[in-house]
């Protein structure tokens, strides 16, 4: 028989995420909030509100189109971690759970796994939204390097995110509850800078912008599009990143315990 | 060392007690089935054995680790086929074979041709590559039978494999059962239907409202709830005429509509001699009936009720109004 | 009970049915009139600013954008109709009401009606809040006008949906229901007027026949209410509601394919 070391997690945590990744694809209603509605809104925004550069008070940015592109990647990313806590629910409610909670794996490998196969689904998010950007007219002013940066922290906020929707994927056990929380990713963005330039938002949404840790994950996202790569965003954008992966990581945990201690 | 162990095991949901004290000790390479109707705590004590559900009180041993204490080796020697099947549905049977390998650590090439080999024994190659959404109830069965054995488990937990089964496909799932067990995998297995514990088992433990109420060999508890009895009927109104002929054989029951009853001790060795002491006697059989004790017998004199027939009676036979569950469309 | 009086009954049934799911189910109503109402808060914070350029004829936001959350609050509840049928049919509750002697147009009607009633909660939603927060007040005429508008385009939006769902038979179309009304009510002038809109989304709007619908629903609220606003409104529901209620008529007959 086989001991399971910490060696040999890592190949259950590639098994899992593999099979979060192909469950996404395999299931139209998951994949499709990841990255079709992200992308019709990213087109209204840019056709309705690209007069919006013409503002006096409106930053220096190569199009509307480039301002936008992070937004579409952040809400992409956003929606992959709800869907990914839909299907963690769901693997609750269908006792697929069981078959990994029967296995000599250690409790957290289910959760990371998830989570692993939802920071590529980030990949996915930030790769699909440059080339949508690129073929419609964008630049990416930070070139190949500003690219990496824009993936990997898509990555990395996929996975703080995911850690969210798994937190409330555990506590509840139930999909419908999880599916509940997708009009909060939309709502949550625009009370940040992802939309439109903080100074230019009306108030509280201005304020409560101004504050909001997606804000900084924005910036981060946002910069090597239009400016190049700067060390201070990718700061911003790691500690945006980082607030809300402690909270996740967190809340799953806590879920987790009282799961497994009421069982 | 007994492969399961328990002692005065329990199991509490707020005020239910599912299970209200089971001591039981099975052994290793024993077919151990667990009967009693739905509802009686076999699930609740099989997701306790299995790591799923911590006991209220009591302990229990699997393959010589506690439960517990030391759940994580109880998982390296037990393969689980639980009754909801656990599967998803759009997984396809050999990735889901092939999962189960890596969560117990099998190296990627070794599952990939393990899987191939178990889905080629319980009959699945050819659907190895489709989805499980499109499998039958019986293809899902061997499917998860398939997945709990990847990794050689000592100890294998079937809860209700055959549950919903059409019988063909219920007799594969007793032959794969009877393969495994010749090679020396201990079964452990919940069932509600007489014929899969009377059929497969070395031992049987009957449960009831989350209690063991007898436990033994089959033919052993059939025996002490009585012996078989042979049923004639004899042409010509013969049936009076008879009763003392048989008399030498056993209890005789009163004729009753042509029909007499005798028990006979040693069951089926005895008809020969009983027909030919009849045709001695100048009485013609047209008809006889060896009917033998069953495990519904076991549990009706354990219980006062009868075990198949309590489950006839809860079937749900209107289709429910689906969960009005709010599942607006949500953006 | 045969004829006309057993198919109302049929029919009435059908919709108490439907509404039995919003008024069991503590907070099922909730997300319809959410949605649309943070969507209309949330643009309002963000895109706010925009009535300084030059095309706008109103300095309220507010008001240029209530009656697109308006007509998405109707149209959500519109696709959730869809959504719900897919998933009994899925369930094979739907087969119950197949078997029934219920005639084809009853049963669509039903299920349509109560989609449109549905609509009312966050067409009543979005109006309260966005008139408490300071939307211009659009007069009764435009009340009444927008109000009806929705109600009538949640039918449409109900039969589309209901037409996807015999269709494809399965919860999977849902993303199709929802991004159809997504972009039918959005690629219109919902953000900004024809003459602020730029490039492709001009040209969408343009030709978009529910762009008719949303300046029907918005004449109120950022001006007055004219029959020369209305009437294209009112036409393009009536030809719309014919096109969808035929597709789902033919779905329902041929639910049995």
């Amino acid at each position: 028989m086989r001991r399971a070391s910490a060696g040999q997690n890592l190949p259950v945590v590639g098994a899992l995420a593999r099979r979060s990744i192909v469950q996404t694809f395999r299931r139209p209603q998951f994949l499709a909030p990841i990255l079709l509605f992200p992308t019709l809104l990213l087109a209204i925004n840019t056709g309705g509100a690209g007069r919006a550069v013409d503002l006096p008070a409106f930053p220096e940015v190569g199009g509307f189109l480039d301002f936008q592109l992070a937004a579409s990647t952040l809400q992409a990313t956003m929606l992959a971690a709800v869907s990914g806590g839909v299907a963690l629910a769901l693997d609750f409610e269908l006792g697929f759970n069981d078959r990994l909670l029967a296995a000599p794996i250690p409790r957290w490998v289910m959760i990371v796994g998830r989570l692993a196969g939802t920071a590529i689904m980030g990949v996915v998010a930030a790769v699909w939204f440059l080339a949508i950007g690129l073929i419609f007219g964008a630049e990416i002013v930070g070139g190949p390097a500003g690219a990496l940066v824009v993936i990997a922290l898509s990555a990395l906020a996929a996975a703080a995110f995911g850690g969210l929707g798994a937190a409330l994927a555990v506590r509840s056990g139930q999909a419908s509850v999880v599916q509940g929380t997708f009009p909060l990713a939309f709502v949550i963005l625009f009370l940040s800078s992802a939309f439109f330039p903080q100074e230019l938002m009306q108030e509280p949404a201005a304020t409560a912008a101004a504050y909001n840790p997606l804000s900084f994950i924005v910036e981060g996202l946002r910069e090597p599009v239009l400016y190049g790569v700067s060390g201070e965003a990718i700061l911003h954008g790691l500690g945006g990143v980082a607030i809300v992966g402690i909270v996740g990581v967190t809340l799953t945990a806590l879920a987790m315990r009282a799961r497994l201690r009421a069982a | 060392m007994a492969a399961i162990e328990t002692n005065a095991l329990e199991r509490s949901f707020d005020e239910l007690r599912a299970v209200a004290g089971i001591d039981m000790a099975v052994a290793e390479g024993e077919i151990y089935a667990f009967l009693g109707p739905n509802g009686a705590g076999k699930t609740t004590t099989v997701r306790m054995l299995t790591t799923l559900l911590r006991p209220t009180a009591g302990t229990a041993r699997v393959a010589g680790h506690d439960v517990v204490g030391d759940p994580g080796a109880v998982r390296r020697q037990i393969g689980v086929a639980l009754q909801e099947a656990a599967l998803d549905p759009l997984m396809t049977g050999a990735e889901l074979v092939r999962l189960q390998a890596t969560l117990h650590g099998i190296a990627r090439a070794e599952g990939r041709w393990k899987a191939a080999a178990l889905l080629e024994r319980v009959g699945l190659s050819d659907a190895s590559s489709r989805r499980i959404g499109t499998y039958s109830g019986g293809m899902r069965r061997r499917l998860d039978l398939a997945a709990a054995l990847v990794h050689e488990p000592r100890v294998l937990f079937l809860d209700e494999p055959t549950t919903g089964l059409d019988p063909a496909s219920r007799q594969a799932i007793w032959d794969e059962v009877r393969n495994l067990n010749a090679g020396g995998t201990t079964v452990f297995l919940t069932t509600q239907y007489l014929e899969e514990a009377d059929q497969l088992a070395d031992r049987v433990g009957i449960i009831d409202e989350g209690l063991m109420r007898v436990e033994g060999t089959p033919g052993a508890l059939k025996a002490q709830v009585g012996s078989p009895h042979l049923e004639l009927s004899l042409a010509d109104g013969g049936a009076e005429r008879a009763e003392p002929v048989l008399a030498r054989f056993g209890e005789v029951q009163p004729p009753r509509d042509g029909v007499v009853q005798v028990g006979l001790a040693r069951g089926a060795a005895e008809i020969a001699t009983v027909v030919l002491a009849l045709d001695d006697a100048g009485l013609t059989v047209e008809s006889l009936e060896l009917v033998q004790p069953t495990l519904d017998d076991v549990f009706l004199a354990e219980t006062g009720r009868h075990l198949e027939g309590a489950d006839e009676g809860e079937d749900d036979s209107a289709d429910p109004e689906p969960e009005a569950a709010g599942a607006d469309a949500r953006s | 009970m045969t004829g006309a009086a057993g198919h109302l009954d049929a029919v009435g049934a059908l919709m108490r049915r439907a509404l039995n799911e919003l008024l069991r189910v503590p907070g099922a109503a909730i997300p319809g009139v959410l949605a649309p109402s943070l969507f209309m808060l949330g643009l309002t914070g963000v895109f706010g600013e925009l009535t300084e350029l030059q095309g706008f004829d109103t300095d309220s936001f507010l008001s240029f954008i209530l009656p697109v959350s308006l007509v998405q609050g109707a149209t959500f509840a519109g696709a959730a109709t869809g959504v719900n049928l897919a998933r009994d049919i899925e369930i094979g509750w739907f087969d119950r009401l197949l078997a029934a002697p219920v005639p084809r147009p009853a049963l669509l009607a039903g299920i349509v009606l109560s989609a449109s009633l549905r609509s009312l909660l966050p067409i009543t939603g979005v109006l309260v809040l966005g008139l408490a927060l300071g939307a211009n007040w659009p007069g009764i005429d435009g009340l009444l006008v927008a109000v009806g508008l929705g109600f009538a385009f949640a039918s449409v939006a109900a039969s589309w949906t209901v037409g996807l769902a015999l269709r494809f038979k399965t919860q999977a179309a849902a993303p199709l229901m929802q991004a159809s009304m997504f972009v039918a009510v959005l690629f219109t002038t919902s953000y900004a007027p024809q003459e602020v809109l730029t490039g492709w989304l001009a040209t969408v709007a343009r030709y978009n026949p529910v762009t008719r619908v949303v300046e029907g629903v918005r004449q109120g609220f950022v001006g007055e209410v004219t029959w020369s606003e209305t009437w294209p409104a009112l036409a393009v529901l009536v030809v719309l509601l014919a096109l969808m209620v035929a597709f789902a008529l033919r779905g329902l007959r041929h639910a049995g394919d």
